[in-house]
C-alpha cells in the first residue's frame, strides 16, 4: 500500500472511531439510569420529575436522546457544568490552556532529558551512568505519578520552602494581560521578566513529576537504538577515518538512533494526558485534569462527557500523526494488515 | 572416595522411543525457567513479589486484623498523628489515628484481590472475544475488532476514571471499570495470535486428518497462542494496581479502607506540617509492586522473545 493511501485510508476511519467513541461516551452516561438525578430535589413529586425528563427530552428513545446530545456538541453546546457553576464551553479554554502548559512543558523535559540521558547511558554502556538510567528507565512505569508528586512536594515545598504550590503568584497574575492563557508566553508577550520567571517557577515542580514516566520511556529507546547504531559499520568506518569519538556519536551514532524515538516520543502524549489528572490535583493546577476530577467525585456528567470526548479525539488525532510519522521514516513497516 | 555408580545422572526428558507432545513441552519450559532465572533483575521481581505475596497471605498474622472489617483501617483515637518510631506505631500513624503499618500490610490484601480479578477477567473475556474473532473471521471479525478499536481510543485511565464515576464511589466499582477496559487488549492480542498459528501447517494437518475445529481450537491454536497473553498479564498485575490505586488517590474507594491509593491521598493533607510517613510508606508499596511486575513481565518477555533483549 502506498503511504498516500494508508493515510486517506485512516483519515476515513478517524470520523468514524469517533462516533464510536462519542456512543460509547453517551452510554456511559446511562449506566447509572436517569441523569436529571443530580438536578433534582427530594420535595419533587413524580410528576414534577416526569415534567423535568420530558423538557430535556429524556422520554424519548436512546437513539433519539444520542442525537439530540450529538447535535448539540456539533453546534457548541456542551452542556452546564455544576462544578465550575457555569456552561462547559465558557470554562473550557482557560483550563485546557492550563492543562496545555503544563504538558508541553513536562513534555518538553521528557525529551530533552530522555534523549540526554539515553546518549549518555547509551555511549557509556555497562558502566555506571547506564546503570543509573536503566533504573530510571524501569522505576518510570512503575513509579506511581501521584506518590512521585508527593515526595517532591515533601522535599521542595514542606521541608525546604523552595518550590511554590498552584500556578502563579496571585499578585503577579494580576500585573500582566493574558491574551493567550498560557502564562509563560502571555508574560513574554507582556515583556514581564519577573512574571516569566513566576510562571516557570511554579512550572518546575508539576512538568518534572509529570514528565519522569515519558522521560523514562525515551530514555530507554534512546539508549538501546544508540547501543544498536554504534555497532553497526559505518560507526567503524567514522572511527577508522579519525573521526574523534565525540563527533562519531554526535554526527553519525544519534541521529541514526533519533529515527525510533521520535515515535515512542508520539506515544507518550497518552502518558501525559492522563497523568495531568492526578499532577494538577497535588499541585493545585487549575487546569482540565482538576477540573474533571472534581466533575467525577460530585457526578457533573457534562464535563465528564467533554472530557472523555475531547482527551480522546485528541488522542486519535496524535496517534494518526505519529502512525504517519513512523511509517513516512520506515518503509518496510508493514501498511494495513 | 566417590563412587562413580552411585552418581545421579540427570533424567532425560524423553523415556522410550516416542516423544510426546507434553515431553516437549516440560522440557521447553525447562530451558525457559533457566533463562528466566538466569536474569538477575527478574530474580530481583521474583523476591519482591514473594514478599509481597507473603505479606498479603499471612496478613492476619502480621497485623492482627480490624473487627469487623479487617478491610477498613482501625482507628487509635488516642495515637493520632505520631510519627514511625511510636510503640505499638512501627510506621506512624494517619491524621485520623490509623496505623500505617497496619494500611501497608492490608493493602498487599486488597492489591492481590484487585489485580487477581482483574486480569483473570480480562484474560478471560479477551481471549473468548478474540478466539472468536480470529478463529471465524469474516464480518464477526470485522464487527468485534471495531468495537475493540473504539474502546481503544479511549486513554485507559481516563475511560476507567468515567466508568467508575458513573457507577459511583467503591473499591468494587474500580475492579468493574478496571475490567471493562482493560480486556480489549487482550482481545487483540489473542486475535493476532492465532491468525498467526492458523497458518502454520501442523494446523492444516490437523484438518486434513479429520480434527474437528473445537479439537484443534482447543488442543492445538490455544497452547500455541497463549505466551504473549502471559506475558502481557504479568505486566498488568502490576499496572492494574497502579491504575486502581490512581482512582483511589482521587478519590473513587470507600473513605477508611487499607488501599495504598487511599492511604497516600489521606496522608497528603498531612505533608504541610511535616507528616510525611502517613503518604511515604504506602506509596512506596504500590512503587514496589508494580515494579516488580514490570521487572518479571519484561523478564518474561526477553526469554520468550530473544529479539528484544537488552532493550
Amino acid at each position: 500500500m502506498q503511504l498516500r493511501d494508508y493515510i486517506i485510508r485512516r483519515l476515513i476511519v478517524l470520523p468514524i472511531l469517533i462516533i464510536g467513541v462519542s456512543i460509547v461516551v453517551f452510554s456511559l452516561t446511562r449506566i447509572s439510569g436517569s441523569p436529571v438525578g443530580i438536578y433534582l430535589s427530594h420535595e419533587m413529586s413524580p410528576a414534577e420529575v416526569q415534567q423535568i425528563e420530558a423538557r430535556y427530552g429524556l422520554d424519548k428513545p436512546l437513539p433519539v436522546q444520542y442525537y439530540a446530545w450529538a447535535k448539540g456538541v456539533l453546534q457548541g453546546d456542551l452542556g452546564w457544568s455544576g462544578v465550575a457553576a457555569a456552561p462547559v464551553t465558557e470554562v473550557f479554554p482557560n483550563k485546557l490552556a492550563a492543562t496545555m502548559e503544563l504538558a508541553f512543558s513536562a513534555g518538553f523535559v521528557a525529551v530533552s532529558l530522555g534523549i540526554w540521558l539515553g546518549t549518555f547511558a547509551g555511549a557509556r554502556r555497562n558502566r555506571w551512568p547506564d546503570h543509573i538510567t536503566r533504573i530510571v528507565a524501569v522505576s518510570g512505569a512503575s513509579l506511581p505519578l501521584f506518590w512521585l508528586g508527593i515526595l517532591l512536594l515533601i522535599i521542595f515545598w514542606a521541608n525546604l520552602g523552595w518550590a511554590p504550590i498552584g500556578r502563579s503568584d496571585a499578585t503577579i497574575w494580576a500585573s500582566i494581560a493574558h491574551p493567550t492563557g498560557l502564562y509563560t508566553v502571555d508574560a513574554l508577550l507582556a515583556g514581564n521578566l519577573k512574571a516569566f520567571g513566576d510562571a516557570v517557577w511554579h512550572l518546575a515542580l508539576p512538568a518534572l513529576t509529570l514528565g519522569y514516566g515519558a522521560t523514562a520511556i525515551i530514555a530507554r529507546m534512546m539508549r538501546s537504538s544508540l547501543v544498536e547504531e554504534l555497532q553497526q559499520d559505518y560507526v567503524d568506518a567514522a572511527r577508522a577515518k579519525g573521526l574523534p569519538e565525540r563527533l562519531v556519536l554526535r554526527r553519525h551514532a544519534r541521529r541514526n538512533a533519533l529515527i525510533p524515538t521520535v515515535t515512542v516520543i508520539g506515544l507518550t502524549f497518552g502518558f501525559l494526558l492522563q497523568g495531568t489528572i492526578t499532577a494538577e490535583i497535588i499541585f493545585r493546577w487549575p487546569g482540565l485534569g482538576r477540573w474533571m476530577a472534581d466533575s467525577v467525585l460530585r457526578g457533573d456528567q457534562a464535563t465528564i462527557m467533554t472530557y472523555v470526548l475531547f482527551t480522546s479525539v485528541l488522542f486519535l488525532m496524535v496517534n494518526l500523526v505519529v502512525d504517519v510519522i513512523y511509517a513516512h521514516l520506515d518503509r518496510r513497516v508493514v501498511l494495513g494488515g | 572416595m566417590a563412587d562413580i555408580s552411585q552418581t545421579r545422572l540427570p533424567k532425560s526428558p524423553f523415556r522410550g522411543p516416542t516423544t510426546s507432545v507434553w515431553q516437549v513441552r516440560v522440557l521447553r519450559m525447562r530451558e525457559l525457567a533457566a533463562n528466566i532465572l538466569s536474569n538477575p533483575t527478574t530474580v530481583l521481581g521474583l523476591a519482591i513479589i514473594g514478599m509481597l505475596l507473603g505479606m498479603a497471605i499471612f496478613a492476619p498474622f502480621i497485623a492482627e486484623p480490624n473487627i469487623p472489617d479487617a478491610y477498613q483501617m482501625p482507628r487509635d483515637w488516642g495515637a493520632v498523628r505520631k510519627p514511625p518510631g511510636t510503640p505499638g506505631h512501627i510506621l506512624g500513624t494517619t491524621n485520623e489515628g490509623g496505623d500505617v503499618f497496619y494500611g501497608v500490610v492490608w493493602g498487599s490484601r486488597t492489591s492481590l484481590q484487585l489485580s487477581l480479578i482483574v486480569v483473570s477477567a480480562t484474560v478471560i473475556i479477551g481471549t473468548i472475544v478474540g478466539s472468536i474473532a480470529g478463529f471465524l473471521g469474516g464480518w464477526v471479525d470485522e464487527v468485534l475488532m471495531r468495537i475493540v478499536d473504539v474502546f481503544l481510543s479511549i486513554p485507559e485511565l481516563i475511560f476507567a476514571l468515567a466508568i467508575a464515576a458513573m457507577l459511583g464511589p467503591s473499591f468494587s466499582n474500580i475492579i468493574i471499570a478496571l475490567s471493562m477496559v482493560i480486556w480489549v487488549k487482550y482481545a487483540r492480542i489473542m486475535r493476532a495470535q492465532i491468525i498467526q498459528v492458523k497458518q502454520n501447517e501442523y494446523i492444516d494437518a490437523a484438518r486434513v486428518i479429520g480434527d474437528s475445529k473445537i479439537n484443534i481450537y482447543f488442543r492445538d491454536i490455544l497452547p500455541n497462542s497463549f505466551t504473549p497473553v502471559m506475558v502481557q498479564a504479568t505486566l498488568d498485575m502490576g499496572n492494574v494496581v497502579l491504575i486502581g490505586a490512581t482512582l483511589s488517590f482521587i478519590g473513587l474507594s470507600e473513605a477508611g479502607i487499607a488501599e495504598w491509593g487511599v492511604l497516600v491521598s489521606e496522608g497528603q493533607a498531612g505533608i504541610a506540617s511535616g507528616r510525611w510517613w502517613a503518604s511515604t510508606f504506602p506509596g512506596l508499596m504500590i512503587f514496589l509492586w508494580a515494579l516488580a511486575f514490570n521487572l518479571v513481565g519484561d523478564g518474561l518477555r526477553d526469554a520468550l522473545d530473544p529479539r528484544t533483549e537488552g532493550r
